[in-house]
């Protein structure tokens, strides 16, 4: 039973997504209790499955040859999963609530229910194949989210996110047909599958391969040049935002570039070359630039979403480091800035629902009138900034560590960056929380009388990722050390 | 079960007879006899392809016992019975999905004309698929090419006359290139059957005579086929042709008229010069440099197109161009990749026409983008079959168009100067294809505003065109299976071209 | 274990602190909803007062007992206590060594009578018990800070110190003090940064993160390596520095010290500036060990960094019309003083450093107060509205010019001492031309400290009518000048409250002068063991 709970977990939400809409609910809270039981079961499977730990690969189906879709749970997809069999429920009981204003909420939770699926089959893909068939799968259930809202902006934003993923998979597409004909197989090995008899005088071209690959997979995760998409997704409903584009969606293509860095090509080939260093500028760049970039912005969910560029470039940073240490930060930081970042975003997003205000400067005083989701926006912020005693401190050691550790200059200006990206960080999350407590001698409170803390379906959700930031910035020596065993699996060679 | 050796030369000949028997009947019994015709041919081919996997080898079937060079030969192997059979599939899908079109858009007198002119495609087809002579092959490729006409101009409006007149000239300029490299090698080996030619030529190439004559022919044969197929920059004539027939006629032609030249030059590569001596000729690389310029430049021709037909029409082009960047290659693996693609195009360009069609019918009739928004609400099954062929042509897994990119990609990096450019141009054209298509299926999800509804608008669900929603479902479910399971079409397409040689 | 009560202290005041936050966000929530029914709460003012003595009695009650706690704890010998693990190998971990005890020592003092005089002078401010609230945090923040007994727990502490200080700075919510108060933290952070980029990579280069008198450097991992390992700490020091005042991240003192409220001018000028001190202390003797710098590039540009910093405050204070900022410039120049006694990684230099540390952290802020006294009883910032001030609050300007004369450094108050020391251990260190030049620079420093001191006491004790009418003023000020003479005819000195504190402060400024002995060996002792 165990091989088969694998499929379940990925088709369960696809399939009880797509009844979402057929369903013959006689009202909206019939419809609402089945999308969270449906949720909440599909993460006991997972977390079921995750202690049953099935060794095996279930194979779906086979495209041609050798080529199939299969299933298999090892460490690194263990913490995809499990993060987001913690996410999803709760992101769904915040939607509840937020949704009431967007309308269209049966297509919406078909395919955020949708999403869940796919989400799950990325982080238990057995090989280069199945991933890609469900990193593309992604983009295309994710873009009607992006368009729920039908207005003009979000139907262009909804275009250009839909071509820079398809033109990213379209580069990733290249590696992936390199792994299979220069590879001794195509399933995710620790260390690289590349045969070197194979490669023979061709390094160079399998370098500049894997520079394509890994941009490839990296306009998910909104490396520059390819960021722009992510800050003018932002026109889709928060838990939208918040889920997917600062969490799922994002991540997944950070776990690709995890998978084809230290899984297929293998750092043995690239650690030291040409190709690194390329990727590391990039990335280093991309971690300074969305911060500048989220410095200028004033609609608070795109500075939250430059904010994400900039993180997202940190676990990058620790993928390319290329070493295990490297690999365990950048697992730590996709797992402490997932919570982080949904935080912030359900927090914006509870601003918007309540007050329907989204410009930085119209929050003034805010944090008077609500001053629980003004003291977890802040406490979030301040972890995104790195106050050690909160996750992103945690999560930033890691990485300053390995990149210390790696003995590569270009890492050392990366540390660097971290911090340049750490005080930018500060700046424009802690202006929001100035502006919001502290709004200035005369400030008439009546303009904000109408503001009030939202109902515990938001809240709770939000308590709880608070909750789970102090615990990872406190006590965060379990949660690392499960991440150290899953990347030191690396250390064969 | 010998007698099913016969099957190949009575499809052709049934196929050619039922035409004139289509000009007697009624206007509802030749759509039924056709209907019926077409579904006969097609089991037999699926019996052909049955029996000659059984045997496990090809057959030569020759007409009236006269052995050659005085009779004339029809030869079936796995490929060609597949091809037949799938031909035949496509053909009645594209039949039963333009019915209501044709109904109305070509006049009455006339539809009795429209089946006549059907199966003789049909069987022009069907006999270049199987012939063994290639003067027989010539013969045909005209009939093809005149029933295309008649395709294009029984619905008439004065683009369709243009659009058939260019289609005419250039179609007329290709068959007489192919005559002329025809007689060449005629002139050359003596023989006009393949398999004798191909003796011939082996004996030519090993004696290193007449090589520049050989390669002027080879070039001519495939210039002239390459220009009926709309290689790139041979493909002005493709956007009117397509785009302004009546969308039976559209799906035919893009998707069997001109793979039917291909899978010409496919036997002619294969059966009557050669592979060997294919690939180590200059040729391929010319094939390979202009497959890859129309791939990009369709693409891009489309993303600037603002009608949906000829966006369809364009991307044609750069999917033949994707055709012939796989003969390029000069290695079998991608010939398969190509021919895979033959049959994905086939699959996905009708059916691509097919929901344009509906699409366009709930939007007033007009095809410019700015009508189509929110189409995908007003009639779903169309919307939804769109959005399958686009994915299936952006080339997104679970769609076939998947499968022939990997195919192809596959083959490409087996070469080591091919590689890169292959790679990158296949990603640039997915790129660009998504640009084109997904912006269309973006805008056919867009909903009106309600202040914006125009007149025409209306709403049509399945229940009101049941043979077009049939033929939209089918063709989603053969792209759906050539997506997910191509493992037998590639085998039957490999153990085919083993069989050619 | 048993030695966690060493951190009661701390709960202590956290506990009042938040507590007193809580209540006054809940106020305002109360405040907002009661103002729809568009009756201002304009609660009786008897209640108010009532209210505000608790606040008040509540403060000042659980500063002192938070001061006797801590105090007990950190001179009833050496303990240390490990929280809990943040990492591997990385423990939050208290150690109370010498170090630690001088640093608590000040501040306490310091926090108590600040937060004595803060109950009379905040009533003018309004919101007390957000000022307290945050006033409490800070001393339990502080006072963590300086039990850390690793670099990452000082690290915590130096962030939670520096966003628990912030609301201070912008306390009275107009837009110039939110602005500074955003540049003081954004600087402190970028400071902060600075010096964490230097603790990512000591961490490799160094045996542990554990404070060791000497320096934790292990030599095996250093070797060969050394190239970036300078450049760091170079990095470090200043970003450290920047919470000291240290050029060239020393802009936001000036902006953000004269905005504050008085008492949170003095705290910041006197203590929280140390507090950078402490980290440079910790940072050069115990972790990366005097040893490692001694006749480097680092050193010498760190010195060369302090000596321009205390040139340049100086000079900037001369120049500065408005008193807090000229007080505050003056900090600038004076914690270098104690910089550059550290630099130059001399015994003498160090005993003169923490020497300096508690004298100026006494004078400074009892200079901070006599001007938040000039502010609260007479409305006057700038220097020359000061004139005459003497007739009217004698006592206080006797205080004032107690104050002053320690800055400069006239025997036989305390700063002659921290000076001498400082001096001396310039001359003896093995520091080459510095020796020469960093005295004298302290020299030069001394004498524009008393050019920009000294004249407020002139001009408050003699006005001097006709150099007033001499100048070519415009006849108002002059009017002004005389109609404040005349007001400040009879004596009307400010209310206990706040006098008392300013005598306490005064009498130490002279009397750890005149009694240095137990001061200087208590300092000598630690230089000892960490050089």
């Amino acid at each position: 039973m165990h091989i088969a709970i694998m499929i379940t977990v990925v088709l369960l939400p696809i399939l009880g997504g797509i009844l979402i809409p057929m369903l013959p609910f006689h009202n909206r809270k019939q419809m609402l209790i089945y999308i969270e039981a449906l949720v909440l079961v599909n993460s006991a499977l997972i977390i079921a499955m995750l202690l049953d730990e099935p060794e095996e690969a279930f194979v779906l189906f086979r495209f041609t040859g050798d080529l199939r879709v299969s299933f298999h749970l090892d460490g690194l997809g263990r913490i995809f999963a499990a993060m987001a069999a913690v996410l999803w429920p709760l992101a769904v009981l915040y939607s509840f609530e937020y949704m009431k204003h967007e309308g269209h909420e049966a297509t919406f939770f078909m395919f955020y229910v949708i999403t869940y699926g796919i989400t799950l089959g990325v982080a238990m893909a057995d090989n280069i194949l199945t991933m890609y068939f469900f990193f593309e799968m992604m983009s295309l259930v994710t873009l009607p989210l992006i368009m729920h809202t039908q207005t003009r902006e979000a139907v262009l934003a909804s275009r250009s996110y839909l071509y820079y993923m398809i033109g990213g998979a379209a580069f990733a597409f290249i590696g992936m047909i390199f792994i299979l004909a220069y590879g001794t197989t195509s399933t995710f090995v620790p260390g690289g599958v590349l045969d070197p008899a194979k490669i023979g005088d061709k390094t160079n071209m399998m370098l500049f391969v894997y520079v394509l690959c890994f941009l490839g997979f990296s306009v998910k995760t909104a490396v520059w040049p390819f960021s722009s998409w992510l800050p003018r997704a932002g026109v889709a409903p928060t838990p939208v935002t918040a889920l997917l584009h600062a969490v799922a969606v994002v991540n997944t293509g950070a776990f690709a570039a995890m998978r084809v860095t230290y899984y297929s090509f293998g750092t043995e080939l690239l650690r030291g070359t040409w190709a690194q260093n390329v990727v590391m500028v990039l990335v280093i760049f991309t971690i300074v630039y969305g911060c500048s970039r989220a410095l200028k912005e004033t609609h608070l969910k795109r500075r939250l979403a430059w904010s994400t560029v900039s993180n997202l470039s940190y676990i990058l940073f620790g993928v390319v480091l290329m070493t295990p240490l490297g690999l365990a930060g950048a697992l730590c930081h996709m797992l402490f800035h997932s919570f982080m970042k949904i935080c912030s975003f359900f927090c914006a997003g509870a601003v918007m629902y309540k007050t329907g205000r989204s410009y930085v400067h119209e929050l003034d005083g805010l944090g008077r009138r609500m001053p629980k989701v003004f003291v977890i926006f802040t406490i979030s912020g301040m972890a995104l900034m790195g106050v050690p005693g909160l996750a992103g401190f945690v999560s930033k050691w890691q990485l300053a560590q390995a990149a210390v550790a790696s003995e590569n200059p270009l890492a050392w200006v990366g540390v660097g960056a971290l911090l340049i990206s750490a005080l930018l960080t500060a700046i424009y999350m802690l202006t929001i929380s100035v502006r919001a407590f502290f709004p200035g001698k005369d400030f008439d409170y009546s303009k904000v009388a109408d503001a009030e803390d939202p109902n515990w379906l938001m809240l709770l959700p939000l308590t709880v990722f608070v909750l789970v930031i102090v615990l990872f910035g406190l006590h965060p020596q379990p949660f690392i050390r499960a991440l150290q065993e899953v990347a030191s699996v690396m250390t064969v060679s | 079960m010998d007698f099913i050796r016969n099957f190949s030369f009575f499809s052709i000949v049934l196929s050619l007879f039922s035409g004139p028997l289509s000009s007697i009947l009624g206007r509802k019994w030749a759509k039924r006899v056709n209907t019926a015709e077409i579904i006969l041919l097609g089991l037999m081919s699926v019996a052909v392809l049955w029996y000659v996997l059984q045997t496990g080898e090809a057959f030569v079937y020759t007409m009236g016992h006269f052995p050659a060079p005085w009779g004339n030969e029809i030869r079936a192997g796995v490929l060609e019975a597949f091809m037949a059979a799938f031909f035949c599939l496509i053909m009645l899908l594209c039949m039963w999905g333009g019915v209501r079109e044709r109904e109305s858009e070509i006049e009455a007198s006339k539809q009795n004309l429209y089946y006549i002119m059907v199966n003789l495609l049909l069987c022009s087809l069907l006999a270049l698929i199987y012939t063994n002579d290639l003067f027989t092959a010539y013969v045909f490729v005209e009939i093809n090419t005149i029933s295309a006409c008649g395709l294009i101009m029984i619905r008439q409006n004065g683009r369709t006359i243009e659009a058939a007149t260019r289609y005419m000239i250039m179609s007329l300029l290709g068959s007489g290139l192919l005559l002329l490299g025809l007689c060449f090698l005629y002139d050359l080996t003596g023989h006009l059957l393949m398999s004798n030619i191909q003796e011939a030529v082996h004996a030519l190439v090993a004696n290193g005579q007449y090589q520049t004559p050989l390669l002027v022919s080879i070039s001519l044969m495939c210039v002239g086929l390459a220009i009926k197929s709309a290689l790139f920059p041979f493909h002005t004539w493709l956007p009117d042709a397509y785009g302004y027939s009546t969308v039976s006629s559209a799906a035919i032609l893009s998707s069997l008229v001109s793979k039917g030249y291909i899978f010409l030059l496919v036997k002619i590569f294969y059966r009557v010069i050669g592979f060997d001596i294919i690939s180590s000729s200059k040729v391929i690389h010319v094939l390979f440099a202009f497959g890859i310029a129309g791939m990009i430049v369709g693409s891009v021709d489309a993303i600037r197109e603002n009608d949906i037909r000829r966006m369809i029409a364009y991307s044609s082009v750069a999917q033949i161009g994707y055709i012939y960047m796989g003969f390029g290659l000069g290695t079998t693996a991608g010939v398969i990749a190509s021919i895979y693609h033959v049959v994905c195009h086939a699959a996905t360009k009708s059916l691509l026409f097919i929901a344009a069609s509906g699409i366009t019918d709930v939007s007033g009739g007009s095809r410019h983008f700015e009508d189509l928004t929110g189409a995908g609400y007003r009639n779903k099954l169309a919307g939804v079959a769109f959005t399958v062929g686009s994915l299936s042509m952006v080339g997104v897994p679970m769609f076939a168009g998947f499968i022939s990119k990997l195919y192809f990609a596959q083959a490409a990096v087996g070469h080591t100067v091919k590689m890169l450019p292959t790679l990158i141009a296949l990603a640039i054209s997915t790129i660009l294809n998504a640009v084109y298509f997904m912006k269309t299926v973006i805008r056919l999800y867009t909903p009106v505003k309600d202040g914006e509804k125009k007149a025409g608008y209306g709403t049509i669900t399945v229940r009101q065109q049941p043979v077009k929603a049939v033929a939209l479902i089918l063709f989603i479910l053969l792209n759906v299976i050539l997506g997910l399971n191509a493992e037998p079409v590639i085998g039957l397409i490999r153990t085919g071209l083993e069989m050619f040689s | 274990m048993s030695d966690l009560w060493i951190l009661s202290p701390v709960l202590l005041t956290l506990g009042v602190g938040i507590f007193l936050l809580v209540w006054s966000f809940a106020e305002h929530i109360l405040a907002a909803k009661a103002f729809r029914p568009a009756e201002p709460a304009a609660g009786s003012k008897p209640e108010k007062e009532a209210g505000l003595k608790t606040v008040h009695g509540l403060a000042v009650g659980t500063l002192l007992a938070a001061a006797v706690l801590t105090l007990g704890a950190a001179w009833s010998g050496d303990r240390s206590v490990t929280l809990f693990y943040l990492m591997k190998d990385i423990p939050i971990y208290f150690h109370i060594d010498d170090i630690s005890r001088w640093f608590v020592t000040v501040v306490t003092v310091i926090w108590v009578l600040v937060g004595i005089y803060s109950t009379v002078y905040m009533q003018h401010e309004g919101e007390e018990k957000r000022f307290f609230g945050f006033y409490l945090l800070v001393y339990g923040v502080l006072v963590c800070l300086d039990f850390s007994g690793n670099l990452v727990t000082m690290y915590l502490f130096y962030e939670l110190m520096t966003l628990a200080s912030f609301p201070l700075v912008l306390h009275n919510g107009s837009r110039e003090a939110i602005m500074a108060a955003l540049k003081y933290l954004f600087y402190s952070l970028c400071g902060a940064y600075m010096g964490l980029f230097g603790i990512y990579f000591l961490y490799r280069y160094c045996s542990s993160l554990t404070f060791m008198p000497g320096g934790t450097l292990s030599p095996e991992a250093v070797s060969g390596q050394a190239g970036i390992l300078p450049v760091a700490v170079l990095l470090m020091l200043i970003g450290f520095g920047a919470k000291a005042g240290m050029f060239p991240l020393h802009a936001w003192l000036p902006t953000a010290h004269p905005v504050a409220p008085s008492p949170a001018s003095a705290a910041l000028s006197g203590i929280i500036v140390k507090s950078g001190v402490l980290a440079i202390i910790r940072v050069v003797y115990y972790i990366v060990g005097p040893d490692f710098l001694r006749g480097t590039w680092v050193q010498y540009t760190w010195m060369a960094l302090t000596l321009v910093t205390v040139f340049m405050g100086s000079l900037l204070a001369y120049r500065e019309p408005v008193l807090k900022k000229r007080l505050a410039y003056s900090t600038v120049s004076q914690v270098s003083y104690i910089l550059f006694g550290l630099a130059v990684l001399s015994p003498a230099g160090f005993t003169g450093a923490l020497l300096h540390v508690a004298f100026h952290a006494v004078v400074k802020c009892g200079l901070f107060l006599t001007a938040g006294i000039f502010l609260f009883c007479c409305g006057k910032t700038r220097v020359d509205q000061l004139a005459g001030i003497g007739r009217r609050m004698p006592a206080v300007l006797w205080c004032y010019t107690l104050f002053a004369l320690a800055l400069i450094g006239i025997p036989p108050t305390s700063g002659f001492v921290s000076k001498w020391y400082l001096a001396q251990g310039a001359l003896h260190a093995d520091i080459g031309v510095w020796s020469y030049v960093g005295p004298a620079v302290l020299l030069v420093s001394a004498l524009l400290t008393a050019g920009y001191l000294l004249p407020i006491t002139m001009k408050g004790f003699f006005p001097g009518q006709e150099e007033s009418s001499g100048s070519a003023e415009d006849t108002e000020q002059k009017q002004r000048v005389q109609a404040d003479t005349a007001g400040a005819a009879k004596r009307q000195e400010p209310k206990a409250a706040m006098l008392v504190p300013l005598l306490i402060l005064a009498a130490l400024a002279l009397g750890m002068g005149l009694l240095p002995g137990v001061f200087t060996d208590f300092a000598g002792g630690i230089a000892a063991l960490v050089i």
